[in-house]
C-alpha cells in the first residue's frame, strides 16, 4: 500500500518561518485597524454542518466542500466561507445583543481547488462583518476601512473597486426574460465576455437596457463612469443605485482616495448574494483579488433573523505576497553554560539579556569550540560562557 | 513600468496571432526568430510575448504572470477558470462535434455509451445536458482510433473541415458549439493596467471587425462571381 506520510494533500502546504512571520505581519495590520473601529473578535469552527451551507449552493459548490460524518451520521464539512458561520451566530447566540453588531474573524476556510492550476485549498482570510445597519453610514464604513486596510499592507500600491448591484439589477429586470437567460448575460458580464454578450443581447432589439447590459462591462474607470452609466440607463431604480454609489464615491474623493478607487458598474459576481454595494482590492503585481467584500442583506434571513449586514474579506497568503521577504531573526548571542554546574546561572544570565529585549538563543553544545563553530555556521555574533566568571566572544573575531 | 505580457497559444493559433499583432503595427521579429528563447520582446511598444500550450495560456493568464492571452475556445470550454474573455478574435474557426461511424443511430438500444474525447470536460457537459449518462474515456491523441478500434461508441471532438473524420469512417451526428480563437485578460491586470489594456483591446476590435467585414466582401464578390 502506498503511504501518504511524507507529504501534505492536495492545496495545502507547510508554512515555514517568514512566510508565518508576514502572515502574522498582515493578519496583526488588520486587527489593530478592526479593533481600532470597535470591532470585537469571534472564533467559530473549522468544522460545521453542512446544512450552514446548504441555503448557499449558488456560489458555494458542495463538490467543493470537505465533507465527512460525525457519531451520528450527519453531514459536517470543513468551513469554506468566513461569513456564513457569523450571520449563523448573529441569528442565534447574539440575537439579543444591541445592533449593530461588529465583528471580526481570523482563520482557515477550505474550498476543494485540486485543480493543480496554483491555487491552495486551505485559505487564510481574515474579515469583518457589521450586523444590523443598512445605511450609507456603514457602508461608508466598511469601504473606508477597506481601503485603510490595503493602504496599512501594500503602502500605497492599491486599487479599490466599487459597485452597486442596483443598476445591474435595474437593467436585467427591466428586460423582463426569463432566470436562465438573466444568469447567462450575469456570467457573460462578469466575464467581461463581450462577444458572448452581444449574441445572448441581439434576441432583444431596440432594448434600452439591452443596449446599457451591452455596455456594462465596459462601465470601469473614474468619475467618468457615472455620466456614462446615467446616459445609458436611467429609469427609477437605476437612477437610485448610481445616486448611492456616487455619493459614496465622492466621500472617497474627500477622503484622499480618488487615485486608489475604480467605479466598475460590471462586478455582478454573486449577484444573488449582494444586494448593494460590492468592492474589491486590488495590489500591483498580485493577480487576483485580496480583498472581497460587499452587502448582503438576505443572507441572515436564510437563518429566520432578517438583518442587513455588509463586510469584506482579506485573503492573507495573497495580500502578504507584497510583504519584503525578511529572512528569519538570527539570536543575537548564543549562551553556553561552561560546565553542568553553571546550568541555573546560565538560565538566569539568558533571562537578563532577554529581558533587556535581545533574543537568546540556550547552547546545547558542551565544547567551547564546537560552540564557536556551530554560532558561526548560524551567523550568530557573540557566545557568551558562564562559569566562574562570564567569558564575552565574539565569533567573527574569532574565526 | 514593466511590460505587458501577452501569452499566445502555440500551434494551430500562433501563425495568425502574430499576423494580428503585426497588421496592428507592432514588430513581432523577435518572436518569428524565437530560436529557443520563450519570452520575446516586441521592439516598439512595452510588450513581451510568451509562447505556450493552450491550456497553458490560461493557467498564466488566471495567475497574473501574463496579462493577456490568445486562446481557442475550445480551451477555454475545457479548463475553465476566472478571468475576463474580451474578444471573439475571428479566426481559428472550427466547432465541436459529436462524431460516430458512418450510418449508427447512437440513440438505439439502451446500453451506456462510451465516449472518447480529448475534451472530458466538455463531453460531460454535453451529455449532463441531455440528462444522459455516458462512460467518458480521456485519449491523448487521435480521437479517431478509438470507435474504430471498439474503445467507444463516439467521439467528442473539434472538427475543422471534417475531412479526417471522413476518412476513418465517422461522420458528425450533433454540432456542439462553433469555437474560436478569444483574447483572454488576467482580472487584477485589467484593473490596474486600464489604459494600456484598453487601448490594446480597442485596436484588436476594430482589427476584427475590419477583417469581418472583409470576409463579407469577399463572400459577396464569390456570390457574384458565380452567378
Amino acid at each position: 500500500m502506498k503511504r501518504y506520510d511524507k507529504v501534505t494533500p492536495e492545496g495545502t502546504k507547510d508554512y515555514l518561518f517568514d512566510e508565518c512571520n508576514r502572515r502574522s505581519t498582515v493578519t496583526g495590520v488588520l486587527k489593530d485597524i478592526f479593533k481600532a473601529r470597535g470591532y470585537q473578535r469571534v472564533m467559530t469552527p473549522a468544522i460545521e454542518f453542512y446544512d450552514v451551507f446548504g441555503a448557499s449552493a449558488a456560489y458555494l459548490p458542495q463538490e467543493n466542500m470537505y465533507k465527512f460524518m460525525d457519531q451520528k451520521g450527519r453531514l459536517l464539512v470543513l468551513c469554506p466561507d468566513g461569513t456564513i458561520p457569523i450571520a449563523r451566530l448573529a441569528a442565534t447566540r447574539l440575537m439579543n445583543m444591541e445592533l449593530p453588531l461588529r465583528l471580526y474573524y481570523s482563520h482557515n476556510v477550505y474550498r476543494m481547488a485540486n485543480d493543480l492550476r496554483g491555487h491552495s485549498s486551505e485559505i487564510y482570510q481574515c474579515g469583518v462583518e457589521l450586523i444590523g445597519s443598512g445605511s450609507v453610514r456603514s457602508d461608508l464604513e466598511m469601504i473606508e476601512m477597506a481601503a485603510s486596510s490595503l493602504e496599512a499592507i501594500s503602502a500605497g500600491g492599491y486599487r479599490l473597486e466599487i459597485c452597486h448591484i442596483g443598476y445591474f439589477k435595474a437593467l436585467i429586470d427591466s428586460l423582463g426574460t426569463d432566470e436562465d437567460t438573466k444568469e447567462e448575460i450575469r456570467h457573460h458580464i462578469e466575464q467581461k465576455n463581450f462577444a458572448s454578450l452581444n449574441d445572448v443581447l441581439e434576441q432583444f432589439p431596440d432594448n434600452k437596457a439591452a443596449n446599457a447590459l451591452r455596455y456594462l462591462p465596459r462601465l470601469f474607470g473614474g468619475e467618468e463612469v457615472f455620466e456614462q452609466a446615467y446616459a445609458l440607463f436611467d429609469d427609477e431604480a437605476a437612477r437610485e443605485s448610481l445616486d448611492y454609489l456616487q455619493n459614496i464615491y465622492r466621500c472617497l474623493q474627500q477622503l484622499g482616495l480618488a487615485e486608489h478607487v475604480i467605479i466598475d458598474l460590471g462586478l455582478v459576481n454573486q449577484a444573488e448574494y449582494y444586494t448593494g454595494i460590492i468592492f474589491r482590492g486590488y495590489f500591483d503585481e498580485v493577480g487576483e483579488p485580496v480583498l472581497s467584500g460587499g452587502r448582503y442583506d438576505n443572507l441572515l434571513s436564510d437563518f429566520g433573523a432578517a438583518q442587513p449586514a455588509i463586510g469584506f474579506a482579506v485573503h492573507v497568503d495573497l495580500a502578504s505576497s507584497v510583504l519584503e521577504k525578511r529572512l528569519p531573526a538570527v539570536a543575537d548571542v548564543l549562551v553556553m553554560a561552561a560546565a553542568d554546574e553553571y546550568l541555573v546561572k546560565a538560565v538566569l544570565y539568558g533571562k537578563q539579556l532577554i529581558a533587556k529585549g535581545q533574543i537568546v538563543e540556550n547552547c546545547v553544545l558542551e565544547e567551547r569550540e564546537a560552540a564557536i563553530a556551530y554560532a558561526a555556521r548560524c551567523g550568530i555574533s557573540q557566545l557568551h560562557v558562564i562559569g566562574k566568571t562570564t567569558e564575552m566572544i565574539d565569533i567573527e573575531r574569532e574565526c | 513600468m514593466k511590460p505587458i505580457r501577452i501569452a499566445l497559444t502555440k500551434g494551430r493559433l500562433e501563425e495568425k496571432s502574430i499576423e494580428m499583432f503585426e497588421a496592428l503595427g507592432y514588430d513581432c521579429s523577435e518572436v518569428r526568430n524565437k530560436g529557443r528563447r520563450l519570452i520575446l520582446p516586441v521592439k516598439n511598444a512595452n510588450i513581451e510575448i510568451v509562447l505556450a500550450k493552450a491550456a497553458d495560456v490560461i493557467t498564466y493568464v488566471e495567475n497574473g504572470v501574463c496579462d493577456l492571452g490568445v486562446v481557442g475556445k475550445d480551451t477555454i470550454m475545457e479548463a475553465g477558470g476566472t478571468f475576463y474573455e474580451v474578444a471573439d478574435l475571428g479566426f481559428g474557426r472550427c466547432k465541436f462535434a459529436l462524431a460516430l461511424p458512418t450510418g449508427v443511430n447512437f440513440y438505439e438500444g439502451y446500453h451506456t455509451r462510451c465516449i472518447a474525447s480529448k475534451y472530458v470536460n466538455v463531453a460531460r457537459s454535453y451529455f449532463e445536458k441531455k440528462n444522459m449518462d455516458v462512460d467518458i474515456v480521456k485519449i491523448e491523441g487521435s480521437v479517431e482510433l478509438a470507435p474504430i478500434l471498439g474503445l467507444s461508441d463516439a467521439i467528442v471532438d473539434i472538427v475543422e473541415t471534417g475531412t479526417t473524420l471522413r476518412e476513418n469512417g465517422l461522420v458528425v451526428a450533433e454540432e456542439i458549439c462553433q469555437v474560436s480563437a478569444r483574447l483572454i485578460v488576467n482580472i487584477a491586470s485589467m484593473k490596474l493596467r486600464k489604459t494600456e489594456i484598453n487601448e490594446l483591446i480597442t485596436q484588436i476590435e476594430s482589427f476584427v471587425q475590419e477583417q469581418k467585414e472583409r470576409r463579407k466582401e469577399k463572400e459577396a464578390q464569390k456570390e457574384a462571381a458565380a452567378q
